[in-house]
């Protein structure tokens, strides 16, 4: 072996990224008054090690005792953009944790967080959307984006943006939204906005788009928007795409919007009944059950009765048919009992 | 390990417990560069144990010189036990609280399906009922809309039928009493009564006013011829008085006799004057004057006998005087 010298110099700084923290509980103290610094380098290596250390939870709690989030915050408004990205990156992280998101809404960064949405970084705004999905994961979170009134500006950002997984980022985040509170976003024109994304090349936008319009036709206004602005064909038309989850979402969005009759005619029009009844051979659960509602919708009017009466024998054979999980299975096996009520229903 | 210490600290006075505050080793590098061609000398003091000879590792193809530290392959053994199990469970359990968080999620996402299924059942059956009412709603407000017109229309006829039946008595009723108040007269009938009738009235009436003027004028003279001839008779007595005392009995008896002579003229008179007195109350007024004179005169000659010549003068000289 070769005979090297012991060096009586310290070890090599292994990461020049990173400040080294201190042990044990020195370390958000010392790192917290770090970013305070006046030194740009200071501060973002701080920044660098913060997120290291934020993975674990309970360095957020200890960070939101001592007041890091303050901190946090005022970094938002930083004018170096590394600043920006890695501080919205520790706050992704943040968000990732259920103690983060209580942060999140104890220290109001989900307002601070909005200023950014125009920044002109790509990675910044990614990291932030990222943030803003991890944090609608629970109702609290989506309650608190709405209530600061920041989906009509994801809307718009939803039609600006160009990067596709930015996109699909917004949607996830409005899907989640939109199941707690459609009424803003629907005065927002989310509707035509969403019935563009579902012709979209992208598989994964296109489901989340379907999903959305879920939500969005789970309340009333929400149906006659979907009725009026006629996204009811398209969503037949997604009915027979390739890919699985996007007509197993297209599906369900149907079977909402078809609750009210205005909706029903036009499913009928668009001739939806025959790709939902091959839907019902999905390996999908989800897929089969939204077929099998969607389908029963159409059946009260007496048009789709009609048709329906052909195929009652597939609902009967979905009623005894049996399922590993029992509460799937009974899901599976009254909805079909149901759809065969209503299509033998005579007045 | 601890053979090393040991033996590292063998060469210094005291032993080493675990009392012993920690101790740097003594230095052993080389402060100052050697020269290359100093040869190598023994012993060799390293800090480092990897560059330490007499440590075997590994796969080592160097030749072992001198006695042996320790076997660093046995030695190292427990030490990366520890190291690479620890990182192992470390990650393990990172594997698993991703795992399970992905099975939480799966499960969310399971329960958020069946629910939006029920959901959409209980909208569905929603939606029915507010159909249903709604039907109910119109059929109920057609029904009663029909039933009130119904209604209405039987009021209709009713009404109808009891005012032609109240009318139809009208007119034949406003007919006759219009002619019965005399609004429909004959023309020439009316003419007649207006205009002839009263005429020939006044003509009869003037008529029986002459008839009765002349009785009245002719009764006048021939009051006037008895009054005159009852005078003359009384004078011619007064003219011859051997008769007088005789004609003074006789004379009021006379005077009786003609006191009932007038009487009864008088009371022909009277008689005649009721007559036309009955018959005509409307001459009543022409005669008043005359018939009430007469009948002061009947009074005056049924009070006094006596009174009624100078009475009888008086009425004479009063008649004498127009």
């Amino acid at each position: 072996m070769a005979q090297s010298g012991d060096s009586m110099e310290l070890s090599i700084n292994i990461n020049a990224a990173q400040v080294t923290t201190a042990y044990g509980h020195r370390a958000l103290p010392k790192l917290n008054e770090e970013l305070q610094s006046e030194d740009l380098q200071t501060r973002q290596k701080a920044l660098m090690a913060l997120c290291d250390l934020m993975h674990d939870p309970e360095y957020i709690y200890k960070a939101m005792n001592i007041g890091c989030m303050e901190n946090l915050k005022a970094l938002l408004k930083d004018r170096n953009s590394l600043v920006r990205i890695k501080t919205t990156e520790v706050l992704y992280i943040t968000a990732s944790h259920s103690v983060g998101r209580f942060a999140f809404l104890e220290h109001d960064i989900v307002l601070a967080l909005s200023f950014l949405l125009n920044d002109p970084s790509p990675v910044c705004r990614r990291n932030l959307y990222k943030a803003y999905m991890q944090l609608v994961q629970v109702p609290r979170g989506a309650e608190e984006i709405i209530s600061k009134g920041l989906i009509s500006l994801l809307v718009r950002k939803l039609q600006g943006e160009v990067e596709e997984e930015f996109q699909e980022l917004i949607l996830d985040t409005l899907v989640l939204c939109l199941r707690e509170d459609a009424t803003e976003a629907l005065n927002s024109n989310v509707v035509p906005i969403l019935k563009h994304k579902l012709i979209s090349t992208n598989e994964n936008i296109r489901s989340k788009a379907a999903h959305a319009l879920l939500n969005v036709s789970i309340s009333r206004v929400g149906k006659k928007q979907v009725c009026q602005f006629d996204v009811i064909p398209i969503l037949v038309h997604l009915l027979k795409d390739p890919v699985e989850h996007v007509r197993s979402n297209a599906a369900g969005a149907l079977m909402f919007a078809t609750v009210i009759t205005e909706g029903k005619y036009a499913a009928l029009e668009a001739e939806a009944i025959g790709p939902l009844l091959e839907l019902l051979h999905s390996p999908m659960t989800v897929a089969r059950l939204n077929a099998t509602k969607a389908l029963t919708m159409l059946a009260e009017a007496p048009e789709g009765r009609k048709v329906l009466q052909a195929h009652v024998p597939i609902f009967r054979a979905m009623e005894v048919e049996p399922h590993e999980k029992p509460h799937i299975a009974e899901a599976l096996q009254r909805a079909a009992r149901i759809a065969v009520s209503v299509i033998e229903f005579k007045p | 390990m601890a053979s090393a210490l040991t033996d590292s600290t063998s060469r210094a006075p005291s032993t080493y417990t675990y009392t012993s505050r920690p101790r740097a080793l003594p230095c052993q590098r080389r402060r100052y560069r050697d020269s290359l061609t100093q040869p190598d000398e023994e012993p060799m003091h390293y800090g480092n144990i990897m560059y330490d000879r007499r440590v075997i590792r590994g796969n080592t193809y160097a030749l072992q010189t001198g006695p042996l530290l320790f076997d660093f392959d046995l030695e190292v053994t427990p030490v990366l036990e520890v190291l690479v199990g620890k990182t192992i469970e470390q990650s393990l359990l990172e594997v698993m609280e991703e795992e399970e968080l992905a099975n939480l999620r799966a499960s969310q996402r399971e329960y958020e399906e069946l629910r939006n299924s029920e959901r959409a059942e209980v909208q569905r059956l929603e939606e029915q009922e507010r159909r249903h009412r709604e039907e109910k709603e119109r059929r109920k407000r057609q029904q009663w809309e029909i039933a009130h017109k119904h209604n209405e229309t039987s009021r209709k006829i009713a009404a109808r039928a009891f005012a032609q039946r109240y009318l139809a008595d009208l007119l034949p009723s406003v007919f006759g009493s219009l002619r019965d108040s005399g609004y429909f007269y004959d023309p020439i009938e009316r003419d007649i009564e207006i205009g002839f009738l009263p005429w020939l009235m006044n003509e009869v009436e003037k008529t029986m006013e002459y008839s009765m003027v002349g009785r009245t004028v002719l009764d006048m003279l021939i009051r006037e011829v008895v009054e005159n001839r009852l005078y003359m008779y009384e004078h011619q007595r007064d003219s011859h008085p051997s008769p007088e005392p005789e004609d003074e009995p006789g004379g009021p008896e006379a005077m009786r006799e003609s006191l009932e002579a007038s009487e009864f003229l008088e009371q022909s008179m009277s008689q005649t004057q009721r007559l036309l007195l009955d018959r005509d109350d409307l001459q009543r007024t022409t005669y008043d004057e005359s018939s009430s004179q007469e009948r002061k005169f009947m009074e005056e000659s049924e009070l006094s006998g006596q009174d009624e010549e100078t009475a009888r003068r008086e009425s004479l000289g009063k008649e004498e005087l127009p």
